[in-house]
């Protein structure tokens, strides 16, 4: 069968919509094995917990019920509000701040010599250290978890722009500079083009450390937001309500790295063949 | 006075650890308004090099080019370039690369589409503007290359090996338009080529080039009369050119 399906399409120059099916029908099926495995996982759970102590383990039928509660008295969608205008303003502030130093490291020698170490060191060290101290100096409020979370994504933009930018091909300058295009088109049309899937990839690697620090910082400074939800509903051994709030925050960064990627491949048309 | 002068070029690239590279050692040429010099060599004899030097992409260790008796101290509108290689931005279209160049002249938004598509008609690629390069063929390309160094409408075209990398078929097609062209537009060009044949069905004169250092081995008149390109494939035939390419043969075989 399938092999006369194949027979079939290779004979016929014009096989193509039966060339393109078999692809289709393997990734259905393939999707098909992931959901089940996931229904089979969840089934596992309710069964093997279904017993357990129910202030410590929450099964997937709890967690469900929960969640439509929290939805329907709108508490998840304030603590989401809350978490995610934070995290939205610190993510577009430590890619604007990323994206600007890391031109300037990556076009300035003198520049990238001074910064270089202490945005490694920064990047390297694990920044959670430093929240009580930072804490001192901006309190524990909105300013503080924009500042934890800027903190968090800001190094992989710089670092990736930088290799963008330092990576541009010679053959590119040479047009600019063979054409005498002024030094903001050199950038604006010859740099910033090569350096763009560098910094996305810097983008992606940001998201995520975001999230993390936007979680962290709602567990550390005033209690709010997802994290906070969380942090509450364990506290009060509510833990198929403390599995709601996990569930958004796993949906949201999935959701946000796609919409990375959706800006990423609009702006990287000319690669596509 | 001539249109181009090189005097007593020099180039020497440093070698970490070692003595210099000379690229280009005392290299002399005058260029006429209007003449079409062709640059034969083996590879790795300077062609490259002097054109960018030129071109001012590369300064001179020493000696001197002058553009109507005026030297040249860096890139400019006056001379237009044709890349080998990459010489499109990959990710502007063809169109948008001819914009760039108009941009960088000066030429306001409102202005650069006329130009363009007049000079995408001129390299017969009426209609491709939106192409992006990878849409187009290494031939296609190398047009939209001549075409965006034609938009700046320049004084001196410098083409290096613009049909290099192109088949055989592709690249003796390209080879005739430009002869129809450059006979048509009457510009000073200065075009490297590694194909004998190439440079004796365009070249007003041959300029050999020979090795280690880069020199002027010698500099071959074509004397085959103009215009050449309604002649076709006769071009070919005529006792000037079946001379002439067996001459440069020889001479080339010599420098290998
Ligand atoms: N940027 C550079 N740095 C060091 N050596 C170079 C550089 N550019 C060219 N060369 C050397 O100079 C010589 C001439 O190169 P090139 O002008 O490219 O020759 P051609 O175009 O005739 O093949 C070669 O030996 C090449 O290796
Ligand atoms: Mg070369």
């Amino acid at each position: 069968m399938q092999r006369s399906a194949q027979a079939s399409a290779v004979s016929k120059s014009a096989g193509e919509p039966e060339a393109a099916s078999d692809p289709n029908r393997q990734r259905r099926r393939e999707r098909l094995l992931q959901f089940g495995t996931l229904v089979l996982l969840l089934a596992v759970w309710e069964f093997a917990a279904r017993d357990a102590n129910k202030l410590l383990v929450a099964v997937p039928s709890d967690i469900a019920v929960a969640t439509w509660e929290l939805l329907l008295n709108g508490e998840l969608f304030w603590a989401t509000l809350d978490s995610m205008s934070t995290f939205v303003l610190g993510f577009i502030i430590a890619s604007v701040i990323g994206i600007v130093i890391g031109f300037a490291m990556g076009t300035n020698r003198t520049v990238e010599v001074i910064l270089d170490p202490y945005i490694n060191a920064l990047y390297a060290m694990p920044l959670v250290a430093l929240i009580p101290i930072l804490m001192l100096w901006v309190g524990i409020g909105f300013l503080a978890k924009i500042t934890i979370i800027i903190l968090f994504a800001v190094f992989p933009v710089i670092i990736n722009t930088v290799t963008g930018v330092k990576n541009v091909d010679r053959h590119y300058l040479d047009i600019g500079k063979a054409f005498m295009a002024s030094r903001f088109m050199v950038y604006r049309q010859i740099i910033a083009p090569y350096a763009l899937p560098y910094v996305a990839s810097g983008l992606r690697i940001a998201l995520g450390r975001g999230i993390i620090a936007m979680i962290v910082a709602e567990f550390l400074t005033s209690i709010s937001g997802l994290g906070g939800l969380i942090i509450n509903y364990t506290n009060a051994f509510e833990t198929a309500k403390a599995f709601a709030p996990v569930l958004v925050v796993a949906l949201l960064a999935n959701a946000l790295t796609v919409l990375v990627q959706k800006v990423e491949e609009r702006f990287g048309r000319w690669r596509r063949r | 006075m001539p249109k181009l002068s090189v005097r007593n070029l020099t180039k020497r690239f440093p070698v970490s650890g070692g003595p210099s590279m000379t690229a280009l050692d005392g290299v002399d040429l005058d260029v006429e308004e209007g003449e079409f010099i062709a640059f034969v060599g083996p590879s790795g004899c300077g062609k490259t090099t002097l054109l960018r030097i030129i071109q001012g992409l590369e300064t001179a260790t020493s000696g001197e080019i002058l553009i109507d008796g005026k030297p040249v101290t860096g890139p400019g509108h006056d001379r237009g370039f044709v890349f080998q290689q990459y010489g499109l931005l990959p990710w502007l279209t063809a169109a948008q690369n001819i914009g760039f160049a108009l941009e960088a002249k000066g030429i306001p938004p409102n202005r650069q589409g006329e130009t363009t598509e007049r000079v995408l008609a001129t390299v017969g690629l009426k209609g491709f503007g939106d192409r992006f390069p990878h849409q187009l063929s290494g031939g296609m390309q190398q047009r939209v290359g001549i075409a965006r160094a034609l938009a700046i409408e320049p004084e001196i075209m410098l083409l290096d090996e613009p049909f290099g990398a192109l088949d055989a078929l592709t690249r003796e097609i390209l080879q005739n338009e430009m002869l129809g062209l450059t006979e048509r537009m009457g510009k000073t060009i200065l075009f490297v080529t590694h194909s004998v044949d190439e440079a004796v069905c365009l070249a007003d004169r041959v300029v050999v080039m020979s090795p280690r250092p880069g020199r002027i081995r010698e500099i071959v008149p074509i004397d085959i009369p103009r215009p050449r390109a309604s002649l076709g494939e006769a071009l070919r035939d005529t006792p000037e050119y079946v001379a002439k390419r067996h001459q440069l043969w020889n001479q080339l075989m010599d420098l290998v």
